[in-house]
Order: C-alpha cells, then structure tokens, then sequence
C-alpha cells in the first residue's frame, strides 16, 4: 500500500553501514555531508511509509552525484534531534551544507553559518517523501554546494496525513530516542551495497 | 500677507504647501504629505486633502481660522492602461531537435547512430547494425540503464550516445565503460522518433556546441546536400548557445519560426487615418503614430488579439472613470519590443524560446474631473474658502523653478504610474504641458513578463530596487561588484539567491537568470520606456520640437527618487546640451511638493 | 541492514471478505499500541502520580506525592493559583468513587461538585474521570457544562486567503447558526483584510456572531485591541514544563498576555489538548489525559473564562491508542468540571471513517458542550487553512438530520437556499462598499457574483495578490480600528451592519463577555453561565429542545408534507 513510487532499481541492494572512525571535518569544498540520526539503518530499516533506507541514500547520494559534487556519510548517536543532526553535519562539511535525515524519513537541509534551529529547506512531512524527493534533496543539497540557487523542492500537503500518521511518527520519534548513546561522537560511515539480483 | 495653502492631489500622495503671499513675496512655512484618498480626481480626495493642510498647519503652529484660501490643483486629465500580446511563435516539427540545456548532460563529444529504444538494445545485440543512440523513457534507474547499456557494448552494439528521460546523464555516464554524450531531463522522451538517424552532442562545463549549432556540421553529420542544408538552417539557429543537444533527421522535419497574426491597429488622427498590422512591431507602430499625430483615438480589429488588448484598456478606463466604453477616446499609445520566454510548441523537454511580443501602454483623456467637489468640501471642513486653478503641468513647473540653480526656461518631467508628463514654462511665463502613454507600471509589465516571474510585487521589487547576489550567509556582492558584510546572518530564504535590497532587507527574485541577467533586464526596460517617452514628451514641449531649445530639465514625482532613472535621462538628454537633473523644491523638498508650491507662486503672482 | 525494496510481500491468498475490508476507509487510519513509560497512552498508566495534597501554613507544600523543592514550574503555578487552598485537604478526603457519583447524580447540583472539585489536585482529578465510561462522562457532561444552551464554533478560511470567500462564507455560517466564527491565513499578510472580512460577513449573517483570526501572537492581540476582531482563542498552554519552554513561554507569560486581552473587555480562552506533549517527545512519561489535567488547572489558576481543549490539533495520537476517544471526552468533561467555558475539539481532520468521524463527536453533541466544535468547517475542507476539520460543508445536511433523529441542539439549522444566497450576495456587497470607502483593493460585480453561487476558492475570479496585500499593510499603516469599519458601513447604507458590528463592539465596554461562556443572542442579549446557568437536575430539566427551536430543527432539505405527499416543505 505504501511502496515507494518512482525510479528505483529493479535490483534488490542491501545496505550495510560500516564505522570507520570518528567523523572529522572535510576540507573539500564540493562536498556535501549526510549526517544519519542514531537508527537509521539500525533498528530501523525503512521510512514510516516504508521507503528503505538503503534506497534514501542511494537516491540523496545519487541526486548529489547527478551534481558533480561528491558526499560523506556520518552517523550522530548523541541525539535524535533533526536540527542538531544536521547541524552537525553542516559543520563537518567542507562546503558547509549538510542534509540530515532521520529514521522515519524527515529530512533537512542546513549549512554551518545558520543558528542550529535555522536551516535551508525542512521537510517534516515525513509521509509524504518518497524516492524521488530524495533525489531532489540531494540534488539541491549539491547545488547549494555549488553556490548556485534551487528552487527549493516543493513540499506537499495532505491533510488526511494527521489521522495515519501522526501517531506513528510520536510513536517512532520516541524510539528513535531510545537508541541515543549519550557522549558517543559522530562517526564517519562507509556504504555497502550489495546487489543481490538484477531484475 | 495672506496665508494660503497649495494642495496637490497626486494618484498615490497627497502634497501641502502653507506659505505667507504678499507684495508678491512667497515665505515657506511648512510642507505636508499624506497618502491620497480615494481616486484622483473623485470627491473622496477631499479626505487627504483635508488631512495634509491640517499636518502643514500643525506643523508651522497656525490655527485653520487663519488660513485665507486653499489652492487646488486642476487634476491631470489622463489615465492609462496596459496590454501585452506575444507575436512570434517556435515550433518544432517531428520532433527533429531537442534544445533544451539540462544543468547536467553527462559525457562529452558527439555521437551519431540510430534511435534505438533501451528495451529493444538486448535484441540488436546479436547483429549489430552500426552505430546506435539509445532512448531511456521514464521510470529506468540510473543503476539499471547502466548495467544495460555496458552490457550491449560488451556484446559488440556500438553505443554513441542516449538520450534519457530522467536526471540521470552524470550518473550513467560515470557507471558506463564506454564514455559517450548523454543528454537528460527530456520529459517527452517517447516522441523521440525511433530507427531515424540522430546526433547527440555535449559540450564541456562552460562551452557550448559546435556542431549541430553549425549549418555545415549538420550538413556534414547527416551528409546533405545545399538544398537539404538550407531547410536544417533554423535548426541550427535554434540550438544556438546550448551546451548540450540531439538532432534527429527526419523526413520532413523543422523548426519554424512564425509570425502570429494579432491584427490591425487603427490610428485615427486629425488629419488622416493610419493602419498597422501589431506584428510588424513597436517601430512600425511608433511610426505609423507620428504619421497620424495628433491622436484622436484607436481602435484595434475586433476579434484579434489588439481588438482584446484595446478593449481590455478601455474596460479599465470605464472602471476608474465611470464613463461608457463609447466614450472613451485614446489619445496615446507607446508600443515597445519585448522578448517573452514561452515554451516551444512540439518541443521534448520543455524548451524556452524567446518570442517577440508588444507591450502596449494606451492614454486616455477624460474630462470628469470633479475638483470642484473636492474644494468645496475642503472648503466646509476647514471653514475657508478654496479654489481649484492651474494646469497642472504650469504649477509642477513653477514648484520647479523654487529648485536651486533654475531658471526660465524650465521644463518639467513627471514620471509618474501611467504617463509620463512633460511642461515647459517660457520666459514670458506662457506653459505647454503634454502627456503620453506609458511609464513605472509598463516598466514593471516588461520586466514581469520578461523575467517570466508571474509576479507583479517581485517585479516591482526588481524595478525600484538595486539587486546583490548572497554569497554567504555573512556577505553579499552588490551589483556594481562592491561586497558588503553583515553582522547578523541573512535569513536562509536568500541563501545563495540573487536578492533585490528593499527597505525591507534582501528579498529573493525567483528565476534561474543571474544577477546581470535581471539587471539587463531592468535597465533596458526603463530605457525604452522612461528614456524614450522622456524624449517623446520633452519634444512636443520644445519649441520647434527642438530638445537643443531647451536649457534646463527638472525631473520630479516619484520615480525621480529611482536609483538610476534620473542618470539615464541625463546621459541621454546630455547630447542636446540640456542640464538635467532631480529637482529640490525649496532645496529642501526634493521632487516633491512642485505643484502644490506652484500653486501658491501662481497665487503670489496673480495677486494685486 | 536494509533492503531497497519493501521485503517480498507474502502471497498468501485472503478471503474475498477480507479484501473487501481492507479496502474500507477506516484501515487507511493509523493505529499504535500503547507505550505507558513513555506517555504514549491515553488515561491509565502506572506512572502517573498518586493523589495527595499537603497544606502548611496556608501554602501547599506536597502536591500528589511531590515534595515543595521538586515542583516544576507547571506544579508550582497550580499550587499557588489553580487550589483552592482552604479546602483542599477536606475535598482530596473524599474518595473518587463518591466524587465521580455527585458528578453523574442529578440530585447533587452542579455547585456542590464544583466546591469539591475546586480543592483537588491533577492526580485526584485524573483519579475520578478514570472510573467513568463515556456514558458516565457524557452525563457529567450534561450537568456540568456553564452555559445551559449549547452553541457551536466555525472555521471560515481561504484556500487563496480571497477575503470575500471569508466574507460570503461567514455570513452563510453566521446564519445557519455558528455563534462563533474563527479564520486564519496562509499568508500571514493577508490577516487585516480577511479578519474585516470575517467580521463584516458574520454581521450580514446574523447580528451578534463573534468572530477571531488566529495569528502570532503579538499580531492576534493588535487585531483585538483594533476591534477588528471580537475573541481570542489560540493562545497555546501545555503540559510539562519542558514544552513550555521550547515554546519560549511560561505559565506567568502565557497569564499576562489573557490579562491584556481582559484590559480591553476582549473575550478569550486558551487552547490545550492531550497528545501534544507526547507528540513533542516531552510527556515526561505521564499519560495524556493527566498533562492535560494539569493544562486546565493551570487555564483556571490564569483566571481566562475558558478553554479549547479535546486534542485540537494533536488528535491524530488519542485517535490512534486505546480509549483514547474516552480520553477526549474526559478533557473537556474536566474543564467543566473547573467551571471553565470549554470549546470542545471536533475541529481537525480526524478519519478517514465517516462512522468513525461521527463517533468521536457524539460525547459532545449528545450532552452538549459551550461549543460542540470549535470549529466546524464552514468552507470545504480544502479552503480549510487549519489543516481540514472533522465536519465541513459537504456535512451541513447529514449535521442537520442527526440533530433532527436525536432531538439534540448541535447549535445549526437548516435554512433555505434562496435564504442563503441573500446572506452570500448582501455579504459580499457589503464588503465590496466598505472596501471601496476605506480605498482598499476593488472587489468587482463579478466577484459578488461568483460568491454569491460559490461552493470553493476555485469559483471566485483570481484576486489581484499584490494589490490586496498593499491595501492590507495599509489597514495597518491607518491604524483603521472596528469603529472606522462601523462608519464605512453605516456611510454606505449598510445600516444594519453597522449597528450589528456597533453592537458587538459595545460590548467590551460593558465586558459582558468576559463572563465565562459567554454568546451573544441574535438580539445581542449576552448569554453566559452568570443569566443562561445550567440549571440541569435530572430528566425534564436544564436545556431542552423543543419549542420553536425545536420545530427549526425539524426541518431539513427534503421532508414529504403530510398534507400534500406530493410536495415537500422546507
């Protein structure tokens, strides 16, 4: 009822993310950081409305290298806070931009000079992003890298979103914070896809 | 010594002038502004009128009962309206060319072959039939139509380029083992014609194409002959300047450029009567008006499109003034060139041309000005008498004069909403004032509709204010190069965008122009308006029509506060030896107060 | 680890009844299990405190179990303002069964439970509703409401913020029967145009309607003091104190800004609703029902007259925990029960069921509340700028025929199609001439028109944005106030409205409405719980419909005469 919509691959991936070390500041200028809340692709797996979380990188990763810009992955354990998370990320970024997401789906954009409560472009309606608009995430999120000017993603509306998902989102952002490791740093992470089938 | 207010009600402001006449001395004692009630030239002014004598009084310490006469301007008899039709149209036929300029096309180079679909590159793969451009519809992951794609070539399919429907061309090209040019984001990719011969090129970041932008590449790609290389000309021309693009050779493929019938204008003169067709542009409009000159009225073909835009203008005036349609006569038009983005017919991706259109600002004179009613209820309110005296453009005039380093003979520009107003008061104190069609707001419709913002505020903002571009969230460039830093970090909204600098801190225009893009934009729009009715009005005010006749220029009204109109008008009035300048009523008013200061000198010299 | 695709949904093969259940609207709500630990749960958890209350020296030093130096600043604000300190010890003695049963006996009148109540602390409070069903809560609900004539709220908004839609559309509702009409925008620019608008078309409706724009707050207060606006409603209070304090505020600052509205003679109440703190990930692992508790206390210890309360805004997460329907209920019972107005949720998109939608309101309807919902959607719900309500228009009729089934008063009425567009057309002229005096941006004949016949934003012609916003700063820039609306009415000849809006206005002069529950009568006689008590004890007494109004609401779109079978009367 709620598979994501759009291109994704025909092909079956799973991801796996690999710490390799504390997260550190980046020097490249056309980078952009992806900074992970402290489940994603832990003890969650999915979106609330179940877009994999293997996929929502693949496609902010992609809509980054669609770009010409390159990115890093960073896990935050110290909070579930999406404003801290990806402000965070923001100040380990080279180029400044940072996209944070958490595990059920809410996404933003930030950069380091903006108060940590500031940010880019905010999509709290974490029901209504799917594959393709993770793409477009990642696409600005390499723009503004650039220094050019998107047109922010359109963010959509449902007023129906209330009754079937409001509950489920307190419900995940409690547990999100159950898995916070107070004093543990961030961790640069790397991604292992792995293609199981094509077709 | 009689104490007399001037009042000028203006379309937007309402200006005082208090001073002491007397022996035919003038003593200033205060100014007053206020913003004008209800339409110019309607009872409802009285309100403001009322409002700013009141401010002007309070202001030098003086009761209303010692106020001798209250002097009114005769409002301008004029309003305006506008109308914008497109005359040109782009359209491409068989779908022979995309030319669309994604941000990012993938891969460098050209490549021709024909137009296979990805699906069907699995079957060719046995017998390759020669060079192959594979056409990717929507829905096809980047991962996917790489996989594909190297696997074809691995097969021995000679692979020269694709076409693809998604944002995807960077990412394919960096996962395919045979680099070649892709070009993306074409929405309409299934038209694409399939099994026809087609070239594909991408130019490197910063470059454009060389090859199917010229004539002779084509010819040379496609191997046609002087005939079939005239008919691919427009081709060509169209892809002018893009840094990606596909061609396809089809059997009777074209781009046409075409001129859109609008219909005719009528200009009926005194003296004679003269037809122009609208498409044929705003010079031979503006030429066929000076043949008609003096304008008694126009009227476009009913059923066109200039029918509708006259039409549209007239129903406006009937809506201000009230009176019927029938009698609404035009006395002016200013027609002006202008290049619309508009989405090209039968195209693939959404490509833009820039079609011509006619902006067309149209005056009209009416005679329902109802100042009398206006006095007379300033008049009971106030408990004094008032007097509604003088043209308008005589008391501007006038008002002028007051400006230091003036003297007869002084000309006047008012460069107001609707029309541009111009007087000339001579030596022996005898005043012209004429009017023509067009100003501030047809600056606002080009630059609106040039921009393609589809935002009258965003275009105003872009007219009245410089424009910077955020370049981080503590610095932003201004337009002239200049950087300025701030203190406190710019709100994210214009991150990175290029900002207009209103009182109101930076606000984004949205549009993927740059900065000197916008800025052209603006610049010329105020040129072929502001600067030339400034001419259009100052000659019919010179003696002769001679502007070399006249000496001193005084620019006043709002748009004389603009941050650059009033430096065109000089640079371009230089020429004739004129002094041009913003005027400073009193020299300490600026542009403002000149009529309502007229009125009280015309006052002082009238006096016995 | 993860997948990029969802894992393989199993085939296994459902039954045909099954599918067809599937399919129905009430599987496409969402539903949690309860998580008490941390307060995701309606209104029994183990970790909510136990009632207590410890008096010395005239001061309360223990409230529910905690001690004097642990109060957070919520349990020291119903500490010092919200118990009544002389007998708080003597009601916490009583036990909650007996307080629950003078709640639902009609023998014990209303004041008799309100002495009581006003002793008890948030953990006793919780402590009786806890032992009541919704039935139970219903009847207490009865009994305990302030005003004895029940009445109901609207939302008139526009999708394109279009202030004659506002206009039309709160004349229409004013004259179905909506004693309060509220509005918002979505640019926020727009507020000075579309709350005349609201005021002068409630006017044309029916003399007396009061009518709010929810803004921030600051801008929310101006609009009061202008006049332009009669009420205040969305003045947000919470739970825990570490909401409070993300929202940068306090009971104290929260308290101050009621009292500017009061300076003024300005109604208010403020709003709350269980679910928020959890929402926010704050409930400090309370259930809702009790946050919500310490909500009302603390709305009483401000001193407002009332409260918006039945989840509001948060309803999706009630909605989806067991009993948690009941926890609504209960809420707006406990603001009665403190003798506060309550305006009773039923206001935000809430199933996609419409049977589920229906069932969630019959604990307000069928008591009655001060205000059944607050607010119904007096424009369809995509002109809803509040996010889309449980009812909207599309519900008037089915509204109109369970109020008739029942013979309960859910404050609206059936009225007459040529009724309604006389109100539409004098609503949207009224508002065409008093913009036109006040020089604000023309509204056309097209447009009075098109509002007259319109059902939608997308029926009226497309309003020139920038011109109105210009014409919107300048109601601010002029300092226009309610009095120069009055005088633009009255010198277009729209006496009567502006009498009506005269009327309304005087009444922050006399405060009136500053009484708790107070409405004004379509003759402008104030009705609240000081001249219109709830006198209820037992069958045949309190509010009954029957009478005129009950033959009002007899009629509805479509009823056979029995005179004539062949014909129908309306």
């Amino acid at each position: 009822m709620s598979s994501p919509t759009g291109p994704t691959s025909t092909a079956e991936r799973t991801l796996r993310l690999r710490d390799i070390g504390p997260a550190r500041r980046g020097t490249r200028p056309d980078e952009v950081v992806i900074a992970l809340s402290p489940a994603f692709a832990g003890i969650f797996s999915k979106t609330i409305v179940e877009v994999p979380h293997a996929e929502v990188l693949r496609q902010l990763l992609a809509g980054i290298e669609e770009q010409g810009v390159t990115a890093r992955v960073i896990q935050v354990h110290d909070t579930a806070d999406l404003a801290a998370i990806s402000h965070l990320g923001a100040r380990l970024s080279g180029s400044g931009i940072s996209v944070g997401v958490l595990s059920r789906g809410t996404t933003m954009i930030h950069q380091r000079d903006l108060a940590r409560l500031s940010n880019l472009e905010l999509f709290p309606q974490s029901p209504l992003l799917d594959a393709p608009v993770f793409r477009q995430i990642g696409s600005n999120a390499a723009r503004y890298a650039k220094g050019e000017s998107p047109e922010p993603v359109p963010t959509r509306n449902d007023q129906m979103a209330r009754p079937r998902w409001q509950a489920k989102a307190a419900l995940l952002h409690l547990k999100e914070f159950e898995t916070i490791e107070a004093g543990r740093g961030p961790v640069e992470v790397e991604l292992d896809f792995e293609l199981s089938s094509a077709g | 010594m009689e104490l007399v207010v001037g009042v000028d009600v203006g379309n937007s402001t309402t200006e005082a002038c208090l001073a002491r006449v007397g022996d035919g001395a003038v003593t200033l004692l205060a100014t007053a502004l206020t913003r004008t009630t209800g339409v110019k030239g309607t009872p409802k002014n009285a309100d403001g009128a009322v409002t700013a004598v009141r401010a002007a009084l309070e202001r030098a310490g003086v009761t209303p009962d010692a106020l001798h006469r209250v002097l009114l301007n005769e409002a301008t008899p004029v309003i305006s309206g506008l109308a914008m039709e497109t005359i040109t149209e782009t359209i491409i036929t068989e779908s022979t060319m995309i030319g669309h300029n994604p941000a990012t096309p993938g891969g460098t180079g050209i490549g021709v072959g024909v137009t296979v679909a990805i699906g069907d590159v699995g079957d060719i793969a046995d017998g390759p039939e020669g060079p192959v451009v594979v056409v990717v519809p929507p829905g096809w992951d980047f991962d996917d139509v790489a996989a594909t794609l190297n696997a074809a070539v691995d097969t021995g399919v000679d692979l020269t380029a694709a076409i693809l429907a998604g944002d995807d061309a960077v990412l394919v090209t960096n996962r395919l083992t045979r680099k070649v040019p892709v070009v993306d984001e074409v929405a309409a990719v299934e038209k694409v014609p399939l099994g026809m011969l087609s070239a594909v090129e991408v130019a490197p970041p910063g470059r454009t194409i060389r090859t199917l932008s010229n004539s002779y590449g084509l010819a040379t790609v496609f191997g046609l002959d002087p005939q079939q290389t005239r008919q691919v000309a427009p081709v060509a021309r169209a892809l002018t300047g893009n840094r990606s693009a596909v061609v396809v050779r089809t059997p009777t493929g074209d781009v046409t450029d075409r001129r859109i019938p609008v219909g005719e204008l009528t200009l009926r003169g005194e003296a004679r009567t003269v037809r122009v067709d609208v498409d044929a542009g705003a010079e031979a409009i503006m030429d066929a008006l000076a043949r008609a000159q003096p304008l008694v009225d126009a009227t476009g073909e009913p059923g066109t499109h200039v029918g509708g835009m006259l039409a549209q203008v007239r129903d406006t005036m009937t809506d201000i003034t009230g009176q019927p349609a029938s009698e609404i006569a035009i006395r002016d038009v200013l027609a002006v060139d202008t290049m619309v983005p508009a989405e090209v017919r039968g195209g693939l991706a959404g490509e833009v041309a820039l079609e011509n259109a006619v902006a067309l600002a149209a005056m009209v004179r009416t005679d329902r000005s109802r100042m009398q009613a206006v006095a007379d209820r300033v008049a009971d309110e106030l408990g004094t008498s008032a007097a509604v005296g003088g043209i308008e453009g005589a008391m501007a005039a006038l008002g002028a004069l007051t400006t230091p380093g003036v003297e007869r003979p002084v000309a006047v520009l008012d460069l107001g909403g609707g029309s541009t107003d111009a007087a000339l008061l001579d030596r022996d104190g005898a005043c012209v004032a004429m009017h023509v069609a067009g100003a501030g707001e047809l600056v606002t419709k080009l630059i609106d509709a040039e921009l393609a913002l589809d935002n009258r505020e965003t275009a105003e903002h872009v007219k009245r204010h410089p424009l910077a571009k955020v370049e981080s969230f503590y610095h932003l460039r201004h337009e002239d190069g200049t950087v300025q830093f701030v203190q406190e970090p710019l709100p994210p909204q214009v991150f990175a965008r290029v900002v207009t600098l209103g009182a109101d801190g930076p606000a984004p225009v949205p549009t993927r122009l740059n900065l000197d893009a916008i800025r052209r934009v603006r610049r010329k729009a105020k040129r072929r308006v502001f600067v030339v009715n400034a001419l259009r009005a100052l000659r019919q005010v010179a003696p002769r029509g001679d502007l070399r006749a006249l000496d001193f220029v005084v620019l006043l009204g709002g748009s004389a506060l603009d941050f650059e109109v009033p430096d065109m008008l000089a640079d371009a009035l230089a020429p004739f030896g004129v002094v041009c300048g913003t005027g400073n009523v009193h020299g300490t008013e600026g542009p403002r107060n000149a009529v309502a200061s007229g009125l009280v000198m015309a006052y002082s010299e009238a006096a016995p | 680890m993860t997948t990029t695709q969802p894992a393989g949904q199993s085939r296994k093969r459902t039954s045909l009844r099954t599918d067809i259940l599937e399919d129905r609207p009430v599987n496409l709500d969402g539903f949690v299990e309860e998580w008490p630990e941390k307060g995701l749960v309606a209104m029994e958890s183990a970790f909510d405190p136990e009632p207590g209350v410890r008096v010395e020296d005239g001061v309360i030093v223990e409230l529910d179990g905690k001690p004097r130096a642990d109060f957070d600043f919520m349990d020291t604000f119903i500490a010092a303002h919200a118990i009544d300190i002389a007998t708080t010890e003597a009601s916490m003695a009583v036990s909650s069964d007996e307080i629950a049963r003078m709640i639902i006996d009609p023998r014990t009148s209303r004041d008799e439970v309100l002495a009581v109540i006003r002793g008890l602390t948030p953990a006793k409070i919780l402590d009786v509703v806890r032992l009541m069903n919704v039935v139970e809560i219903m009847q207490g609900m009865q009994k305990m409401r302030a005003r004895r004539t029940p009445a109901n709220q609207a939302h008139s908004t526009s999708a394109r913020d279009n202030p004659i839609q506002v206009a039309v559309d709160a004349a229409e509702g004013a004259v179905r029967g909506f004693a309060e009409l509220e509005t918002t925008l979505g640019v926020v620019r727009y507020a000075p145009l579309v709350a005349i608008a609201l005021q002068v078309g409630g006017q044309v409706g029916r003399g007396g309607v009061l009518t709010q724009c929810a803004l921030e707050e600051a801008t929310e207060l101006e609009l009061g003091m202008r006049g332009i606006t009669a009420y205040a409603e969305t003045i947000s209070i919470y739970g825990t104190e570490s909401v409070f304090v993300d929202g940068d505020d306090t009971p104290w600052s929260k308290t101050f800004l009621a009292s500017a509205y009061a300076s003024r003679g300005i109604k208010m109440r403020f709003t709350s609703g269980t679910g928020s703190e959890v929402q926010m990930g704050n409930a400090e692992g309370k259930s809702m029902l009790y946050l919500e508790i310490r909500c009302i206390l603390m709305a009483r210890g401000a001193g407002v007259q009332g409260l918006q309360n039945g989840s509001i805004s948060c309803i999706g997460v009630p909605g989806a925990v067991p009993g948690g329907i009941r926890a609504v209920a209960a809420e707006n019972l406990v603001a009665s029960l403190c003798d506060l107005e309550v305006a009773s949720g039923n206001d935000q998109s809430f199933s996609h069921s419409s049977m589920r939608r229906v069932a969630r309101l019959m604990p307000q309807l069928l008591p009655g509340t001060d205000f059944v919902c607050s607010g119904y959607s007096a424009v369809p719900n995509a002109d809803n700028m509040f996010a889309g309500s449980n009812f909207d228009t599309d519900d008037y009729d089915d509204w109109n025929t369970i109020q008739r089934d029942l013979q309960v008063d859910g404050g609206l009425r059936h009225v007459r199609e040529d009724d309604i567009l006389a109100v539409r057309r004098r609503a949207a002229e009224a508002l065409q001439a008093l913009f036109r005096h006040l020089d604000l941006p023309t509204i056309t004949d097209a447009e009075v028109e098109a509002a007259t016949y319109a059902n939608s934003s997308n029926d009226y012609p497309l309003r020139d944005v920038l011109a109105d916003l210009k014409g919107a700063q300048s109601v601010m820039e002029r300092g226009l106030t309610g009095v120069d609306l009055v005088k633009g009415l009255e010198a277009t000849g729209f006496h009567d409205v502006a009498e009506n809006l005269l009327t309304v206005l005087r009444q922050r002069v006399s405060g009136d409405l500053l009484q708790t529950s107070a409405i004004l009568t379509p003759e402008f006689v104030p009705l609240s719980a000081i001249n219109d008590a709830n006198d209820y004890a037992g069958p045949g007494t309190g509010y009954r419909l029957q009478g005129e109004r009950w033959e009002e609401l007899k009629k509805l779109r479509h009823v056979t005469s029995a005179s004539n079978p062949e014909t129908e009367v309306s």
